[in-house]
């Protein structure tokens, strides 16, 4: 557009020029400054409208602005990655949002005064008497005491014209719904759920209180997890220590008595396995014990029938006979003369462990 | 000749970007404006866009950030109804709504917008003490209502401040409010953490005295049912026995034909079970079949 008007120019030039050689030299340097100019301004126009490209990064969505008003509606007006070219200001203006990634805050509202040296050491300030609000923060419980707990949520941004174009600064808004939601939590748990019997349902609930606060202030984000951890005042450390201590000592207790729970009632079953069983044998003992003698005598008795007399001495002879067999030592004592019987030493001093003694008399 | 239209295009063309830098003004997205005329707000422009003005010194157009500020109060104490020193620190979304009313309350001041937070500081603190002071601590910090009140009382403390920025026309929204810090004082800490001190100390005992007590009933009830198991376990073998005595017993007729046999024959059985093992027997002449030393034969020979 530059060109066509300028060669149309220049052949009708000399017609019109007068003959003064000064005002054709002055026109001569006019018109090549013009020349020039128009190079330049046409550069500029280019080097103007080029500066309207911009690259958004993979991480990123980016909103154009036309006279300060979104180009597109919702979710139409934001721009993935790539290359993207606007006119440049004072038309349009582009605004990028970092979105794909998580961001994350801390809330320390509920912890002790510590500084980052000593949270990597892992050591904690020594602990004052008291606690001053203004300095040391605190949660109160449900029960009237005083935990520390601090909480970390990641969060994903979902709505990021409302995240960019809405708050001054999102992420505070974020942390003090996190702020909030610790203390409304803590406030209506008690101290042991929240140290010890119920970690989880604390996290659980403080992660639902922040969803709720985030959602009623449309801040635009997705909550990702929210973690909490919590301690007792370090001024208590002991006394905490001591109660888990009891309640350690506690379950050895119980366990001790198990044991010895087990090892009673196995030794009575044991025992009672025993005596039925030692009853038993006696039972089949005693029965087999009568029917034998049952069945001898039954085998005797016709033989006695015939002659008792001789029965009786014929068994008793065979009887003695192999009694005496058996009999290791024997020892007769013979009737003295005056009829007196006599004395007799016998020392008992046998190296097996057993001996029996039978002393009979007629 | 020729050139001049090319001339007058390119002046046209830096006239109306001359004019349009006078008389057209931006607002952005996040922005508000007030478009002054002699130093009075005149004209609010809360929607983003470009808008015509007279040029300076006219019009001229003081624009605002209307994004949501976030602001938190310092810690002030308030008494509870029942008597507690309780610490209270809100956070607190405010934005810009009518730039005309907020204009000239604030803008005055180099820094509107922290001008507006001291206002709103004074506001919260106000409204604070007044809501914390219809409430009981228990209100607060409860296991029993499940925080209902807590939110009670965060409204509560919400809706006195909106009230108080309606009814003086400050030009301000709060849109959301939360308690972000709840203390008690100092010395009062002290207090709980000697009350706390002296819980754990009946929750260490309890525990102590309850392990020990549930070990003692473990034990004894074990010790009990192991002598009822043995007991139990006697009963059977009586019983066990007593049938085999009644089955012995059956067997006992047999007997009955003749006693003396009988007994003559339990004797014997006796007598050499007696005598099985090593055994020493001291007799006299007078046991059979020894009496035979003492001449029993001669009396069968007499015979």
């Amino acid at each position: 557009m530059n060109d066509q008007p300028h060669s149309h120019g220049q052949p009708g030039l000399p017609s019109e020029t007068p003959v003064d050689a000064g005002s054709q030299a002055l026109s001569e340097a006019l018109r090549s400054s013009f020349a020039i100019v128009k190079i330049v301004m046409a550069i500029l126009l280019v080097v103007f409208l080029a500066s309207g490209f911009f690259k958004v990064n993979p991480q990123e969505q980016a909103i154009i602005l036309r006279f300060g008003k979104p180009v597109g509606e919702g979710p139409h007006a934001l721009l993935g990655p790539g290359l993207h070219w606007s006119f440049p200001y004072p038309i349009d203006e582009y605004v990028k949002v970092s979105i794909t990634g998580i961001q994350k805050v801390n809330s320390t509202v509920g912890w002790y005064a510590t500084t980052p040296e000593q949270e990597l050491a892992g050591s904690e300030p020594p602990p004052n008497a008291s606690l001053n609000p203004a300095v040391d923060g605190y949660a109160l419980t449900a029960d009237g005491n005083i935990v520390h707990t601090r909480a970390t949520l990641t969060y994903r941004i979902h709505d990021p014209i409302r995240y960019v174009f809405s708050f001054v600064s999102a992420s505070n808004a974020v942390q003090s719904a996190l702020d909030n939601a610790l203390l409304y939590t803590a406030s209506h748990f008690n101290v042991d759920d929240i140290l010890t019997r119920d970690i989880a349902g604390f996290n659980e609930a403080v992660s639902k209180r922040v969803t709720e606060v985030v959602e009623a202030e449309n801040l635009g984000i997705i909550v990702e997890q929210c973690i909490v951890q919590s301690i007792p005042p370090r001024q208590l450390k002991d006394a905490f220590a001591n109660v888990l201590k009891a309640e350690i000592n506690r379950s050895k207790v119980l366990n001790d008595a198990r044991s010895y729970e087990n090892q009673v009632l196995s030794k009575a079953s044991a025992d009672s396995r025993s005596r039925t069983n030692a009853a038993e044998s006696e039972r089949t003992r005693l029965v087999n014990d009568v029917s034998s003698r049952a069945d001898q005598f039954n085998k005797l008795l016709p033989k006695y029938r015939e002659n008792p007399n001789l029965f009786v001495q014929q068994r008793l002879t065979e009887t003695l006979g192999r009694v005496f067999t058996n009999v290791q030592d024997k020892i007769l004592v013979p009737e003295s003369a005056d009829g007196n019987s006599m004395e007799l030493r016998y020392l008992f001093n046998r190296e097996l462990p057993k001996p029996k003694t039978e002393e009979t008399k007629p | 000749m020729n050139r001049k239209p090319l001339t007058l295009v390119i002046g046209a063309v830096l006239i109306i970007i001359f004019g349009l830098l006078l008389f057209v003004f931006q607002v952005r997205k996040s922005e508000v404006a007030v478009v002054t005329t002699f130093g009075r707000a005149t004209r609010p422009i809360t929607e983003p866009g470009a808008y015509f003005k007279w040029p300076w010194p006219i019009q001229m157009v003081h624009r605002f950030d209307q994004r949501v500020q976030n602001f938190e109060d310092k810690l002030t104490e308030g008494l509870t109804r029942d008597g507690f020193n309780l610490l209270t620190s809100v956070y607190v979304g405010w934005k810009i709504t009518e730039p005309t009313n907020f204009f000239p309350k604030f803008a005055g001041s180099t820094e509107p917008i922290a001008e507006a937070e001291r206002s709103l500081e004074r506001l919260s603190g106000n409204a604070k003490r007044a809501v914390v002071g219809q409430h009981d601590l228990a209100d607060l910090v409860s296991a029993t209502d499940d925080g209902k009140n807590f939110l009670v009382i965060e409204t509560e403390i919400l809706k006195a401040i909106q009230s108080q920025l309606a009814a003086n026309n400050y030009g301000l929204e709060v849109t959301f409010l939360g308690i972000k810090k709840l203390g008690l004082p100092d010395s009062v800490t002290q207090s709980v953490f000697e009350q706390m001190t002296s819980e754990r100390k009946v929750l260490t005992d309890k525990l102590q005295f309850e392990g020990e007590r549930e070990a003692q009933n473990i034990r004894s009830d074990a010790e009990r049912r192991a002598s009822e198991m043995l007991a139990n376990a006697e009963g059977r073998a009586t019983q066990i026995k007593g049938e085999g005595e009644a089955e012995a017993a059956k067997s006992l007729e047999v007997f009955k034909q003749n006693q003396d046999l009988a007994i003559f024959i339990f004797r014997l059985n006796a007598l050499e079970g007696s005598l099985k093992d090593r055994s020493v027997l001291i007799f006299d002449q007078h046991t059979p079949p020894f009496d035979l030393f003492r001449g029993a034969s001669p009396n069968l020979l007499k015979k």
